[in-house]
């Protein structure tokens, strides 16, 4: 049962961190992407190669991971970033697209549909560790960062862009470089996320990293309110534990459980947008529409 | 009086319709200058073309002797070239005080240049900008939350504070009451005062007879007349224009 609810939290924490780093793109700098599973399979895939080929280290795999899909985030945002609000969607999701094929494809660094496996635990001065505090440290490391640039000038810089960009632009802000760097740090902090993921799972391979968990975690960014600092964990914590939950109650068969949680899902979606648009913890004024 | 701004045969055409047709203009520091015409003669688009928000087809535009067009709008910016805009474009989710505070921060990386030092200095600009715009009151609250009016000042204290030498302000006392009109014609003036060079686009005559050294008259893309407000003014054929009387 500890391993279980271990292995949940180790999860939360993970998709937590993808969640508030997507969060930092959407929220703070309006940029719209459905691809962040993109980066995370970036770090995951960077992390684990990191732990096969040199060392179990958490630190230089998660460095790597950030490197690496900071670093091609950077590559890709620039043409795309040109383009604004509906046509980046559009440009994010072509790149979902083409990076599961490529994931699949390039064989030789990814394991193709197999995957890697045999990803060692990772270790810290030769000790075993687990995932889940080193997720935790991550999770809050990226959490007062975010907090220390939200309060500072790139939290404006960014908020200005997201409001009113051409305003922004009058005021001298380069915002083509202000959008990159946004995109280059929430895409490391993914990557960040996806090592962790390899190597708590010690296996990674393409279905990880599909547009359907691009959208999950969109939805736990919705779900828990973009734009804030703690909702997109609330709602990593809430859509996670809800098939944990399921499973718990008895007169619901096992193999009817999926569908289960999908109603649950489109119901407590459906609610959510009437009641609190702006997601659970998210500043209400803005989620509803002005007139 | 030296010349702060120039453009020189400014021409920019969307699909058939040519919007401004080798448009020159200066503006002169220290001075008000006012752009009128009816709707669609062209005005917004000279600013955007000046700003770099569009492309010129044809035409220069130089700021201080060295040429800006081509530039970037937040090069433009940077060169020192604030703009507002009809629709205000306010940062409708921060502060007040984090909306002039924006307008001190021009890098776009991790952080601004100069330390503690230049952080307080920005600080202080924003805090002076909000009170010469009279709304240091409502400092705290989001522009999203503030009277018509004071959108308005909140979009002339982005502009102070960004201390720029040439002010380009589309429409900026349309819909202001009797005294809020009048702070804002004496925030002008002030600005005037310190060797500021302002182009104005204004519907309201009132206001443009207060303040306007010069007008340029631009109708169908072309500047018409340019002058003295008063010879401008009583000019009757510009008048039938503008009061949509044309023969």
């Amino acid at each position: 049962m500890i391993a279980y609810l271990s292995n949940i939290a180790t999860l939360a924490a993970i998709f937590g961190l993808l969640a508030a780093t997507l969060n930092f793109m959407v929220g703070q700098a309006g940029i719209f992407s459905v691809a962040h599973a993109v980066f995370m399979g970036l770090g995951a895939y960077s992390g684990a190669q990191v732990a096969l080929l040199l060392v179990p280290d958490p630190f230089l795999a998660c460095l790597a991971a950030a490197v690496v899909a900071g670093g091609l985030s950077l590559c890709l945002a620039l043409p795309a970033l040109r383009v604004r609000g509906e046509y980046f969607v559009a440009a994010s999701l072509g790149l979902q697209m083409m990076a599961v094929t490529l994931f699949t494809e390039a064989k030789g660094l990814t394991g193709g549909m197999g995957g890697l496996v045999g990803i060692p635990q990772p270790r810290i001065f030769g000790v075993v560790v687990p995932v889940l505090p080193l997720a935790l440290v991550a999770l809050v490391v990226f959490l007062l960062l975010m907090a220390a640039m939200q309060r500072g000038s790139f939290g404006r810089t960014l908020g200005a862009i997201r409001d009113a960009e051409s305003a922004a632009e009058a005021l001298g802000k380069n915002v083509a470089v202000a959008k990159a760097l946004a995109v280059a740090f929430s895409a490391a902090g993914a990557g960040v996320a996806g090592a962790l993921f390899a190597l708590h799972l010690s296996f990674v391979n393409v279905e990880s990293f599909t547009l359907e968990q691009s959208v999950l975690i969109m939805a736990m960014l919705i779900v828990g309110g973009t734009g804030t600092l703690l909702g997109p964990i609330l709602g990593a914590v809430l859509l996670l534990s809800l098939p944990a939950a399921l499973s718990f109650i008895t007169f619901i068969p096992p193999t009817d459980i999926g569908s289960v949680q999908q109603i649950i899902y489109g119901g407590a979606m459906a609610l959510l947008m009437i009641f609190r648009p702006a997601g659970l913890l998210g500043d209400q004024k803005r989620g509803r529409s002005e007139a | 009086m030296s010349i702060a701004l120039t453009c020189q045969g400014l021409a920019r055409s969307f699909g058939g319709v040519q919007a401004v047709k080798g448009v020159s203009l200066s503006l002169p520091a220290g001075q008000v200058t006012a752009l009128v015409g009816p709707n669609g003669a062209g005005k917004t688009t000279v600013f955007n073309l000046i700003t770099g928000n569009l492309r010129a087809d044809a035409g220069q535009a130089s700021l201080h002797g060295k040429p800006i067009m081509g530039l970037k709008p937040w090069q433009v910016a940077r060169a020192g070239v604030a703009r507002s805009f009809q629709d205000l474009r306010l940062f409708q989710h921060m502060t007040v005080r984090d909306n002039v505070l924006a307008a001190t921060e021009p890098s776009g990386w991790f952080w601004q240049p100069g330390g503690a030092a230049s952080r307080a200095a920005r600080l202080a600009r924003a805090e002076a900008a909000m009170e010469a715009a009279g709304i240091a009151g409502v400092a705290d609250a989001r522009a999203v939350d503030l009277a018509y009016a004071e959108r308005k000042f909140l979009s002339m204290a982005r502009i102070l504070a960004a201390e720029a030498n040439v002010w380009l302000l589309d429409e900026p006392a349309s819909g202001l009451d009797l005294s809020s009109r009048t702070r804002f014609q004496d925030l002008l003036k002030a600005a005037r005062a310190q060797g500021v060079a302002i182009c104005l686009i204004e519907h309201n005559l009132d206001v443009v007879m207060a303040l306007a050294d010069r007008i340029a008259f631009l109708d169908r893309g072309e500047v018409l007349a340019e002058g003295e407000p008063q010879a401008i003014m009583r000019d009757p054929k510009l008048a039938a224009i503008y009061f949509g009387d044309r023969k």
